[in-house]
């Protein structure tokens, strides 16, 4: 090596090595996850810490702006009341430390590598892969990874995730309450199928093939998928079209796309009944500019109030959350996405668990968290509630059919 | 800096200065606490992408978009390797192999056409890499991607993970740095540095630019293999998202950052992949685009030349100031304009006035 | 049949959305000779504009019309105060630079207006009208309409003013250009602006579709580099083409080559791009640049 490499070498791994240690609060190694008194990280006697890593920038941060946004919303206001009293009698303020990872598990796995040393627990953050990057770090670091917004089901599978609990339905759960709706009709239907090419898109149609199992009635004519990356469905709702099904099963989790297969299948006077998810079925925000109400029935499955419907307009869990979320939740719009909804019931189910904690430590946390039953946190529609202790179920398995009657959604029984 | 040309010239010295910076560089990962352990881990894996994409791009002068692709090409072998219990040997030479000749026959198409059309058929490695990940469920595990946990230390080590992951990444990332240094530095780099520079005199001259594009970019394609075994050993989980675009643009971006053409820089643009994010995320997680957006113009606005170029740039504002001051000063930043803000400010403007008629 | 033509029309409507933007690429390519990555990000920052306007109450067309003026000049400034530093040195730090770009420009769009969904108006209604048994919709035939207007005022421009030759006169040697007596600077400004501008009319023809978001124009971006390459880089006409044929050709292929499918047609521009450019390096349309050495 020549003279000034070495300078530039030396002064290359200087600044490096300074950069990263300035990145790092205090030295020393706190392994064991237990500091002072036996209590976990993250947890004194006046204050708990959770971190977040969740998608803030890039394609995916409309809705995950809200995952933060609904949770802060929620100890915002618990905070200002004084704090969340715990099991073990003592009062404390909730932190929350959210950070970006823009869907990236590189980074939402460095992101947890920065927070273990700090949260008491990781919760809200949205992604299957973003949370299956830190998930088996999670587990050896016994760190909980709670509530997360995935309906991957691994993480409800204590055996292989014991210290994970994911909060909403898991895909298939989803799909096979509307296929189950479908199948009791009674009458004959011809089903399309348009979904989203990865596992959300796979578990709804494996989640519909369930529900209508062994039903003479229903046959899907046509499956067909899109990638989360297209600019437009066109293609796939023209072939769809040319089959004349009866109903349009549309696994999307995508706004515009959703918006503009409303739009074209109407262009092409093909008229189904359709389904969309519980994440793209906001009334504001895709029906009205689909033209909803053209089709003879736009149905979605929810277990959250939607803060845009009329029918809600004076309810008082509806008003609080939205005063919340514009308090302390810095969210100023009235929400397009159910994910601030399902943050802030995470908030509501985490106090849950602080309650019935008697010890400050993470496994005390785990079992308390585990142990809670038919609770209805806020903004939940009614026949849905809280359990968290079935295995291989998330927080909330249960969801209602529920059906678009042009302003907002009625809770339906029977398909037509 | 420190200069004495005398001392650091003898062959002894030299000497006992690589023994004493490979001993600290080894003693590093006891001394440091977890996290800055997993950090510079991080930053060695991305080195490693930067370094390969330096060959094809910086070396050879044939712009890349499609790094990423084989970095999670590599990432996945490995991860395919360590679940399906292959020795540790094996998993490495696949990772490295697979992803290698991948590049080599993309590179004999690719090579074939010039300059912005290498740049469009390398644009597609990444974009359709993400759907085809998907399509072959059966080895890449779809959309939900693998875990692996095959890089934890070994019993006999005594080690934490995070030390023996970042001492697997400094073994293999420092030999991969060694080599590639070797190969820039000889005939082959001279060779790529004539390509670069003019194709034409590189025929005349004997050297076939088709067989040195196709060289540089199936050796970026073998490093960005390695890079990929590291990333599975250190973030120990890989998914379609690892072979985005986006992230294939960023390592473009912390190349020119760190210094094009420089080993050094590779290892600053390394750092500067890793560490820009979390910076943004220090300063404000809800802006973190516009920050990165906002640091990476504000570098090169200040050191159009990269990171790297910072000791030669602060050595020729030292050496300006140095003889006698202000007037010297003065005429010295308006006799030698050679390169810098002020000859590029001139240049538009010397042509006159605007009569905007081309006759 | 049936099925075929409207997979056909459907394609040349998608083909639009990438032809837009690739006309703004090949206009700053043609005025600097590079490839400005941030010019999906400008469009959607004037997109920005042209909503706040009708938000404000402002008719759309001049809502429009404002943001074309303030997009001639932000892309002017973005010239002279950001890109000038790079336009002699290396190229890959200019490109670099516009990747810079980019991520601010998202970032600013994503810290003004958040990272949510805004529907913007439609210069043009969805009613359809039926063309050889295809259903097509007035939005397709208008934003058709636009694109072809504009691409034969830039090849007008390109190939029949002097202001054109100038321009690209800068592009292939500013040195000479220079002292020919050309004013580089000014030249290079009008470019960058002119393309800002043709980003704000891009900008409003495809927000209504993809709704406005600060990554709306990420993957309109990747086909309408394609659409540029295989175009030919310096013919507007070519790079229209380009895109319709891209939209076209990528439609056909999801649904009538299994192999390929829905999931995999994102490779068939670059396929296409490639074999066109194994036969005819110079692209469809492009003219052959002789290098001397």
């Amino acid at each position: 090596m020549k003279l000034k490499d070495y300078q530039r070498l030396t002064g290359a791994i200087a600044l490096i090595a300074a950069v990263s240690t300035m990145t790092v609060a205090g030295c020393g190694r706190g392994r064991d996850g237990a500091s002072h008194g036996g209590a976990s990280t993250g947890i004194t006697d006046s204050t708990i810490t959770l971190g977040i890593t969740t998608p803030l920038s890039g394609a995916t941060a409309g809705p995950g702006t809200c995952t933060v946004a609904g949770i802060k919303a929620y100890f915002g206001a618990a905070n200002a009341a004084g704090g969340v009293k715990f099991g073990d009698g003592k009062t404390r303020k909730v932190e929350i430390k959210s950070l970006d990872d823009a869907y990236d598990p590189q980074k939402a796995k460095a992101n947890y590598d920065q927070l273990k040393g700090s949260v008491f627990a990781m919760t809200a953050g949205l992604g299957t892969p973003t949370n299956r990057a830190y998930r088996t770090a999670a587990i050896s670091d016994k760190v909980p990874q709670v509530l997360v917004m995935t309906g991957d089901p691994i993480f409800n599978d204590t055996s292989q995730s014991p210290y994970q609990l994911s909060l909403v339905p898991a895909y298939p759960n989803e799909g096979e309450a509307f296929g189950k709706l479908l199948a009791s009709s009674g009458t004959a239907h011809k089903v399309a199928v348009l979904s989203q090419n990865d596992d959300y898109g796979q578990g709804y149609v494996e989640g519909l093939k369930k529900g209508i199992e062994g039903a003479s009635n229903i046959k899907i004519v046509k499956e067909l998928t899109y990638e989360a990356t297209d600019t437009s469905v066109d293609a796939q709702i023209t072939e769809l079209a040319a089959t004349g099904a009866d109903v349009m099963f549309n696994a999307m989790s995508i706004t515009p796309l959703a918006i503009a297969s409303l739009q074209k299948a109407q262009q092409l006077n093909w008229k189904p009944s359709w389904f969309l998810p519980s994440n793209t079925s906001s009334p504001a925000a895709i029906l009205k500019p689909g033209n909803a109400s053209a089709y003879p029935g736009v149905y979605s499955v929810s277990f959250a109030k939607a803060p845009a419907s009329p029918a809600f307009a004076n309810d008082p869990d509806v008003k609080k959350f939205l005063s919340d979320l514009k308090q302390y939740g810095s969210y100023n719009e009235t929400p397009a996405f159910p994910h601030c909804m399902w943050s802030y019931m995470a908030g509501a189910i985490l106090e849950q668990a602080f309650t019935k904690m008697t010890e400050p430590t993470r496994d005390n946390f785990m079992k308390a968290l585990r142990g809670i039953s038919d609770f209805k946190a806020p903004l939940m529609l009614d026949g849905t509630s809280v359990n968290t202790s079935v295995d291989k179920q998330p927080a909330v398995s249960a969801v209602v059919v529920q059906k678009y009657n042009g302003t907002g959604y009625a809770t339906v029984e029977n398909f037509g | 800096m420190f200069r004495s040309p005398g001392l650091f010239s003898r062959a002894w010295v030299r000497r006992a200065i690589t023994a004493i910076a490979v001993i600290a560089v080894l003693a590093v990962p006891l001394g440091f606490d977890e996290y800055t352990n997993q950090n510079l881990a991080r930053i060695g894996v991305f080195a490693v992408a930067v370094l390969g994409l330096n060959v094809v791009m910086g070396y050879t002068g044939q712009v890349s978009l499609g790094q990423i692709f084989f970095v999670g090409v590599g990432a996945y072998v490995t991860a395919y390797g360590a679940t399906h219990g292959w020795n540790i040997g094996v998993v490495l030479v696949a990772s490295i192999l697979i992803p290698g000749v991948i590049g080599l026959l993309v590179a004999l198409a690719a090579a074939r056409l010039g300059g912005l059309a290498i740049a469009m058929l390398t644009l597609a490695l990444p974009i359709v890499g993400v759907p085809l990940a998907k399509r072959l469920s059966d080895y890449t595990g779809g959309s939900q991607g693998l875990s692996s946990a095959f890089s934890s230390a070994p019993e006999w080590s005594g080690l934490y993970n995070d030390q023996w992951q970042l001492y697997v990444v400094l073994v293999v990332g420092g030999a991969v740095f060694l080599l590639t240094r070797n190969l820039v530095r000889g005939k082959y780099g001279r060779a790529f540095a004539i390509v670069k520079s003019n194709e034409a005199v590189a025929a005349s001259m004997g050297i076939s630019p088709y067989r040195y594009k196709v060289l540089a970019f199936t050796v970026a394609s073998l490093i960005g293999g390695v890079s990929g075994f590291l990333y599975m050993a250190v973030v120990q989980f890989t998914s379609p998202e690892t072979l985005s675009l986006g992230h294939s643009v960023t390592l473009l971006a912390s190349m020119v950052i760190g210094g094009s053409a420089s080993i050094v820089g590779s290892l600053l643009g390394g750092a500067y992949y890793v560490l820009a994010p979390q910076l943004a995320n220090h300063v404000d997680p809800n802006t973190t685009e516009l920050l990165q957006g906002a640091l990476l113009l504000l570098v090169l606005f200040l050191l159009p030349g990269g990171l790297v170029s910072l000791p030669r740039v602060i050595a020729r504002k030292l050496r300006r100031n140095r003889p006698t001051g202000g007037a010297d000063r003065q005429q010295s930043s308006s006799g030698a304009p050679a390169r810098g803000r002020k000859a590029v400010e001139e240049a538009p403007t010397m042509s006159g006035i605007p009569t905007g008629r081309p006759e | 049949m049936g099925q075929f033509i409207q997979l056909v029309v459907d394609g040349l409507s998608n083909g639009s959305i990438y032809a837009v933007l690739a006309l703004a690429i090949v206009l700053v390519n043609q005025a600097t000779g590079l490839i400005n990555f941030a010019q999906g990000g400008m469009a959607v920052f004037s997109a920005y504009i042209t909503w706040l306007l009708t938000e404000h109450g402002l008719s759309l067309i001049l809502a429009i019309l404002l943001s074309v003026l303030a997009s001639f000049v932000l892309g002017a400034l973005v010239e002279r105060l950001v890109m000038r530093r790079f336009e002699r040195g290396d190229p890959d730090t200019a490109v670099v630079v516009t990747i810079g770009l980019l991520t601010l420009i998202t970032g600013i769009c994503g810290w003004l207006w958040t990272y949510n969904n805004q529907q913007f108006r439609s210069l043009f209604s969805l009613t359809t009208v039926s063309i050889f048994g295809a259903a097509v919709s007035i939005r397709s035939i208008g934003t058709f309409a636009v694109i072809a207007v504009i691409m034969l005022f830039l090849q007008a421009l390109f190939l029949g003013t002097k202001f054109g030759l100038a321009l690209r006169a800068v592009a292939i040697n500013p040195k000479s250009a220079a002292l020919s007596g050309l004013p580089v600077g000014r030249l290079l400004m009008a470019g960058w602006g002119l393309a800002a501008a043709l980003g704000a009319v891009a900008g409003a023809l495809v927000a209504p579709q993809l709704t406005l978001t600060p990554g709306m124009m990420d993957t309109a971006l990747v086909y309408a580099l394609a659409a540029v390459i295989l175009g030919g880089q310096s013919s507007p006409v070519g790079v229209v083409v380009a895109a319709w044929l891209i939209g076209v050709v990528e439609n056909l292929a999801a649904v009538y080559v299994h192999f390929i499918g829905y999931d995999l047609k994102v490779a068939v521009p670059f396929i296409l791009t490639f074999v066109v450019l194994v036969v005819r390096p110079q692209g469809l349309f492009g003219r052959k640049v002789v290098a001397r050495v």
